[in-house]
């Protein structure tokens, strides 16, 4: 099998890339202003400084809060 | 995992060199470092000693107003807040080790501003708050008022007229809630400049050598990686502002995503320079990380809600992934254990941190964490949105909708953005399910090392192994990860909860260990994708197993989940619903 020359790769390189991007900052934001509950939600975590990208419970500062709110609801008689 | 294609396994004996020389223990010993270093400095040269005192002087005051009065009164919670300001980050060590280990930051339409803000631009985006943060701040004052007025009038009756303290503690409430609220916009105003790009190259430096030295004692060449090594940093750094974007973030696309698929376009495309492989550590890098995660896998958090939490996320998650494991190997007979068991352990237990750690503990192949992860990505996006809105539709409570959310959906951002949709409580009560569950990795990572092991391995050999062979086989960075665990529940048990979070949770773990081991983790998934054949990826779709595996594993866990969620939170204990 010939291996592609650089200007294939590039160009691969850069339509992969491309439709890539294009997905996340141009379809994905038409998609979120597009839609009511979308569009609520971004703000909605925009104002709040909620990341759903966090995968572990030290990464996002409202489980502290949970937390700390359940202990003293629980200790309450 | 295994770095090549396919498994190998090593037949050779354990040695005594295998503890400066092997690549699990060296990942223990950097590990291990790094959490003596933090451990150091927010103990015995940091605030422990400060903190102490003025927790015990909170302590005192909080005492005195519970025997004072029959609900917590505003000095009460003034003395909350006091130790809640109380974080070991704020130290001289803390802001150290944050300024130098500083990510990416967000975006919106320039990726510049993540790594560059000026001060005109810092002054611009507070402006824009102030408006904001002054209303706030005058409702506030207006609650205090209200507050400290009808405090004042029950203890006139010295807190024995009901009406007064209901009234009294009502008032308190919605001061706390205006107190939140001013909290929110106060952070708002405070925007400074920064450049990160100094601290990154420093980082950059950093890393390299600490994964530099522990390569030249595996045997590997140093040079080779140290040199490849900036490559993958830089991979990394564009994934964090790839994956720093509003947009991306909301979805569920961060740095980890970004990196694999970043990586992935490089390496299928114009193809990743064959100087850049020898620093595509991606397992020293995991190993590593995981030894730091112990850390954070606290075991004393899984009482944080009760009984309830223990049951929804420590029964139903179990029952769920071995469910799973079993349907995927007898029903679908997938062809890959590996990918069975990372799939079963990411979507039951929490996503993409349960993937990894089970992954590295099952030696699973970079494709398979790859997939798994995108599957869980995928899906969580999905639950996130559609949950909140299936809930609140069909009216099921915020308490049960929250446990349900918390048991179920991926990734801890992604819980607590869909509990907050749903409200205050739910979103509490879903983060700290998610919380509960997410020390139950360490178990996991475990106990499928002893399984694969003892069982999986073995059956595949066609012949028993012995405890020499087993001892061999085992994949030792998870002892590193338990025991850091275990030493860090016990340092956090000791300290007392006000203690042991001002200085274990916001000390040494977010001023230190979690630092770097988000960048590790990121640097691993930078090096998969830089290292993936895109064509032996898409191999592990074949049939569609994986996604069907994923979405069986996912209902039985959302049914499982919301039935164990309603027995406990409203059959069986009542009482802590109705405290909530």
């Amino acid at each position: 099998m010939t291996e592609k020359s650089l200007s294939v790769r590039l160009r691969n390189f850069a339509l992969v890339l491309g439709s890539a991007l294009a997905f996340v900052y141009i379809f994905l934001p038409l998609l979120t202003t597009s839609c009511g509950i979308l569009n609520r939600m971004s703000v909605y975590l925009d104002n709040n400084g909620i990341d759903p990208t966090r995968y572990y419970y030290t990464d996002v500062a409202q489980v502290k809060e949970g937390e700390d709110y359940l202990r003293f609801a629980l200790e309450e008689k | 995992m295994a770095q090549e294609s396919n498994v190998v396994i090593d037949h050779g004996k354990s040695q005594w060199s295998d503890l400066w020389k092997k690549e699990d223990f060296l990942a223990i010993w950097l590990g291990f470092i790094i959490i003596a270093v933090c451990i150091l400095a927010y103990t015995s040269y940091g605030p422990k000693a400060e903190f102490a005192e003025k927790i015990a002087a909170a302590n005192q005051i909080q005492e005195a107003e519970l025997a004072k009065a029959p609900f917590k009164t505003i000095a009460w919670h003034k003395a909350q807040d006091a130790k809640s300001k109380l974080k070991g980050s704020s130290s001289s060590f803390g802001k150290f080790a944050s300024h130098w280990t500083k990510t990416p930051g967000s975006w919106k339409t320039n990726p510049l501003d993540s790594l560059i803000r000026s001060e005109a631009q810092a002054k611009a985006l507070n402006e824009k708050g102030m408006a904001k943060y002054e209303e706030a701040k005058a409702k506030l004052e207006t609650a205090l008022a209200a507050a400290m007025s009808a405090e004042e009038a029950a203890a006139g009756a010295s807190f024995q007229d009901q009406g007064l303290n209901d009234e009294a503690t009502a008032k308190i409430s919605e001061w706390r809630a205006a107190n939140k609220a001013a909290g929110d916009a106060k952070k708002k105003v405070e925007n400074k400049a920064y450049n990160y790009i100094p601290t990154l190259i420093g980082l950059c430096i950093f890393i390299a050598l600490i994964f530099g030295a522990g390569i030249a004692l595996m045997g590997k060449s140093a040079p080779a990686f140290l040199q490849g090594f900036i490559i993958v940093f830089l991979v990394a750094v564009l994934a964090y502002i790839l994956g720093g974007q509003a947009i991306s973030k909301q979805y569920g696309f961060g740095a980890e995503a970004w990196g694999v698929l970043l990586g992935m376009v490089i390496a299928n495309t114009v193809g990743t320079p064959k100087w850049v492989l020898p620093a595509c550590e991606v397992e020293f890098f995991i190993k590593t990380g995981l030894v730091l995660l112990g850390a954070e896998v606290l075991f004393n958090k899984i009482v944080a809600i009760g009984t309830p939490g223990i049951f929804v996320a420590w029964v139903v998650t179990p029952v769920v992934l071995v469910c799973t494991y079993i349907f995927g190997q007898t029903v679908l007979k997938m062809p890959s254990k590996t990918l069975n068991i990372v799939i079963s352990a990411d979507m039951s237990v929490c996503g993409t941190s349960a993937a990894i750690a089970t992954a590295a503990a099952c030696r699973a192949k970079k494709e398979e964490l790859t997939l798994s992860i995108g599957l869980s990505l995928v899906f969580t996006a999905i639950m996130m949105i559609a949950m909140p809105a299936f809930i609140k539709a069909v009216g099921i409570p915020e308490i049960l909708g929250g446990a349900w959310m918390g048991g179920t959906i991926d990734s801890t951002g992604a819980v607590a953005a869909a509990g907050a949709f749903l409200g205050q409580k739910a979103m509490y009560v879903a983060a700290t399910i998610k919380m509960i569950q997410n020390v139950m990795i360490g178990v996991t990572a475990f106990c499928v090392a002893v399984y694969w092991v003892t069982k999986v391995e073995a059956t595949d050999a066609g012949h028993t192994v012995g405890v020499g062979e087993i001892w061999h086989r085992f994949p030792k960075f998870v002892l590193g990860f338990i025991a850091a665990s275990i030493i860090f529940s016990i340092l956090d048990q000791n300290m007392g909860k006000d203690l042991g979070g001002a200085i274990v949770d916001q000390g040494i773990v977010r001023g230190g260990t979690r630092l770097l081991r988000g960048w590790f983790f990121a640097l691993s998934f930078a090096a998969i994708g830089l290292s993936t054949n895109f064509r032996e990826l898409a191999k592990y779709f074949k049939g569609g197993k994986p996604l069907i595996l994923y979405v069986c594993g996912q209902s039985l866990n959302l049914v499982l989940t919301l039935a164990m969620a309603y027995i406990m939170f409203y059959v069986v204990f009542p009482e802590i619903t109705a405290k909530i």
